[in-house]
């Protein structure tokens, strides 16, 4: 499939200017076809052939996030994201104030678009799953007006962040509660957190989005981040048809799981927090 | 709200809530317009923000953060956060 590249275009603050210059790197380096975000807001008929026909990689300079919302609208497969102020965080390094791009600021283009042709280029193929996991069987379920929130029985902890965490064998799988997916409605996008890294529990394993929301996965227990669900990058809907089988996020090697379960829920004890949650909103 | 909890810990004693910088705030409202929890409220005909609701603020939830182009807002640090619901679990089930 084509690529395109859809970025925030960068007049007006330094991260966009760093933004505007990983969208050219990033359409040489992919031969994608660059998208001007003006034009689509304006002339959206313009890029429809192009969008159809290709997979996106967004490119955001802020957390106004203007390239993610006008590819929200659009009905285009997003493929990667990558954003600069949080590129900018990690790196350690401040942008220098100039809107044209200045030493740390090329470096920094320079280093996301490394990491953003690594990660396309990346092998398909997971790595060996730690543990089989089999889809829960019995539920509990919370009706809310119109809507039934269901919960597994057994197997299954929470935490109060609504994310779910199962163990087998040492390995946590980790995803969202049915009550979250519903919450959200269709999920576009799932970023998710580097394999290898290290997370405490309630640190975060990354992001879902939808038209609606982005909602931060806090991990229910601590351990190191072995597998992200290649099925659901591939496509994020499955975490709003099959929340708790194949819609899970993230493996997790865990460290203390012992520890971690003083702060997780069972199953009733999470059903009785959605009840009180859906009551409220 | 005042009778929620968030494992098992009375809200009010969590102090988990977004503080506006407004020396960076811009007053976009991005912020207040995506919060499904009120946290935040319009002040002066819609001109100023502030965080008028502190404990509706979801426990170790930063989302409002994520929409913040001046980047204008905090949270507390989440492993002291963290060890203070713990504490006071442990000094509740001594009772």
């Amino acid at each position: 499939m084509k690529r395109a590249i859809l970025s925030c275009n960068g007049l007006d603050k330094p991260e966009g200017s760093v933004a505007r210059e990983v969208a050219i790197r990033a359409a040489e380096a992919t031969e994608g076809e660059i998208i001007c975000p003006v034009l689509l807001n304006r002339a959206p008929a313009r890029y429809k052939k192009v969008i159809s026909d290709s997979s996106l990689i967004v490119i955001d300079g802020c957390s106004t996030r203007c390239a993610t919302k006008l590819a929200m609208g659009l009905d285009a497969k997003v493929e990667r994201k990558a954003m600069v102020s949080d590129a900018v965080k990690a790196s350690g390094k401040p942008l220098e104030s100039s809107l044209r791009l200045q030493p740390n600021g090329l470096a920094l283009a320079q280093s996301m678009v490394e990491e953003l042709v690594r990660s396309l280029n990346a092998p398909a193929a997971p790595a060996e799953p730690l543990a089989e996991f089999e889809a829960p069987t019995e539920y509990l379920a919370v009706t809310h007006d119109k809507f039934e929130f269901r919960i597994p029985v057994v197997d299954y902890a929470f935490n109060e962040n609504d994310v779910w965490v199962r163990v087998l064998d040492g390995v946590a799988r980790v995803g969202i509660s049915d009550y979250m997916q519903q919450r959200l409605t269709d999920i576009s996008y799932f970023d998710p957190p580097k394999t290898g890294t290290a997370v405490d529990q309630f640190g975060e394993l990354g992001s879902v989005e939808s038209a609606k929301a982005t909602f931060e996965i806090i991990s229910p227990v601590s351990g190191t981040v072995v597998r992200v669900n290649p099925a659901v990058i591939e496509n994020p809907a499955l975490i709003n048809e099959d929340p708790y089988g194949s819609g899970w996020l993230v493996e997790i090697k865990l460290t203390d799981f012992a520890q971690d379960q003083q702060l997780l829920l069972d199953g009733a004890t999470y059903a009785d927090v959605v009840k009180r949650k859906a009551a409220e909103e | 709200m005042a009778d929620t909890t968030f494992m098992g810990v009375p809200r009010e004693k969590i102090p988990w809530f977004p503080t506006i910088d407004y020396d960076k705030c811009t007053f976009c409202m991005e912020c207040d317009a995506f919060c499904p929890h009120r946290v935040f409220e319009r002040r002066e005909n819609g001109t100023r923000l502030v965080v008028a609701n502190p404990t509706n603020c979801v426990v170790f939830c930063r989302a409002c953060a994520k929409t913040c182009g001046p980047d204008a807002l905090s949270f507390p640090n989440k492993p002291e956060i963290i060890a203070l619901i713990k504490q006071v679990r442990e000094r509740e089930s001594a009772k």
